[in-house]
């Protein structure tokens, strides 16, 4: 509960402050929001199934974005950032599908 | 496929089961005021960071928007600037025309006869007369509803070097392709998907107006290949054409060439 109440805020907070991005931080961005996004699913599907636990949902979402952030970080190092983009964004990627099927299960039954 | 296995079997967080387990058996300590506080903050933080992520990636980046505006600004400029440069060179055309006629009418009235027959041959100056326009058109659907081009059904450049040879051939005076008169120097050629004439890009329907006498230039035209050919065209490819009688026809000049290299003989 309080982990929705703060991400809440923090929304509210982004979008009356609209604070601007450093270009440096520009490239992480996309994968950032895929991890949340990632995150966001597993919470919701979590609390469909009645184990929804504040923490475990904030430390995931945390490094999530940061792994994210991390992996693409690595792979720009080494020249691959674009192919480690896209594997982060296909594992994800399956993961959100995955959860929003289960997600789907449990409100419509089918 | 172990990775692949995992992905799909378990999308969520081993995490979410152990702490459910571990409240079913009570082993986990009820949640203290500072870590109530920490959790909020971590929470908005990370609404705060993805909320902005989501934003200046809808945006749009100043900086394209700005070049965007900056070339665009460009090209009306420039526009208008080669507008101006073509009016004040039909102008300045005009005027040295008339200088000349008015000099030579005093100085040597047969050498102005000549020089007028010369720039209405080459297609220097306006003329008009009666003639015929032969209309060539690309095919209906030449451009396909999603917007795919079928170069197959569109008028070529070599359908138009055709057509105006013909009328040549068939004794036309003057030609023109949609206003664009053709002198000495003109060249019909395609450039990409475009047809250039005199390096001005011109689009279907292109109307080819001759003068000469109308009688002939159109029993001639009917009876020349290029007139075959259209219609081999317009039954394969659906190109449309027809030929009109005109009595009265309005050529724009072509404007005087500048020759650069060729010098006259002697």
């Amino acid at each position: 509960m309080i982990a929705f109440v703060g991400l809440v805020i923090g929304v509210v907070a982004g979008l009356v402050l609209q604070p601007t991005v450093p270009v440096s931080l520009q490239p992480y961005l996309p994968i950032a929001v895929v991890a949340a996004l990632d995150a966001l699913f597993g919470g919701l599907r979590a609390k469909l199934d009645g184990m929804f636990d504040d923490r475990v949902f904030l430390v995931s979402f945390l490094s999530n974005v940061v792994v994210a952030a991390l992996i693409v970080f690595l792979g720009d190092q080494l020249g691959v950032g674009s192919q480690l983009s896209t594997a982060v964004v296909v594992v994800l990627g399956i993961r959100i599908f995955s959860n929003a099927a289960a997600i789907r299960r449990h409100i419509f039954k089918a | 496929m172990t990775l692949l296995a995992e992905v799909m079997n378990h999308p969520l967080d081993p995490g979410y089961a152990e702490a459910a387990r571990a409240r079913e058996l009570g082993t986990r300590g009820r949640p203290t005021v500072p870590g109530r506080t920490v959790a909020l903050l971590l929470a908005a933080a990370l609404g705060l960071v993805t909320v902005v992520a989501v934003q200046s990636l809808r945006a749009p980046s100043p900086s394209i928007v700005e070049a965007r505006n900056v070339l665009q600004q460009q090209i009306t400029e420039r526009q208008d600037r080669a507008d101006a440069l073509s009016r004040s060179i039909a102008t300045t055309s005009a005027e040295v025309n008339a200088l000349q006629s008015q000099a030579l009418a005093e100085q040597s009235p047969s050498l102005l006869a000549t020089v007028q027959d010369d720039t209405v041959a080459s297609g220097a100056v306006a003329v008009s007369g009666p003639g015929i326009t032969v209309t060539v058109a690309d095919a209906s659907d030449a451009v396909a509803d999603d917007g795919a081009v079928d170069p197959d059904r569109r008028v070529q450049d070599s359908d138009l070097q055709n057509v105006v040879n013909a009328l040549w051939a068939a004794g036309a005076e003057a030609v023109a392709i949609n206003g664009q008169r053709l002198t000495s120097t003109t060249a019909i050629r395609s450039a990409g998907s475009a047809i250039l004439v005199d390096f001005v890009g011109l689009a279907s329907p292109y109307h080819v107006q001759a003068i000469g006498d109308p009688d002939t230039l159109r029993s001639t035209f009917a009876a020349s290949n290029a007139a075959d050919q259209l219609k081999v065209l317009g039954e394969s490819y659906g190109l449309e054409s027809s030929v009109a009688t005109e009595k009265h026809l309005d050529l724009d000049g072509g404007g005087p060439s500048t020759l650069q290299y060729a010098k006259p003989l002697g």
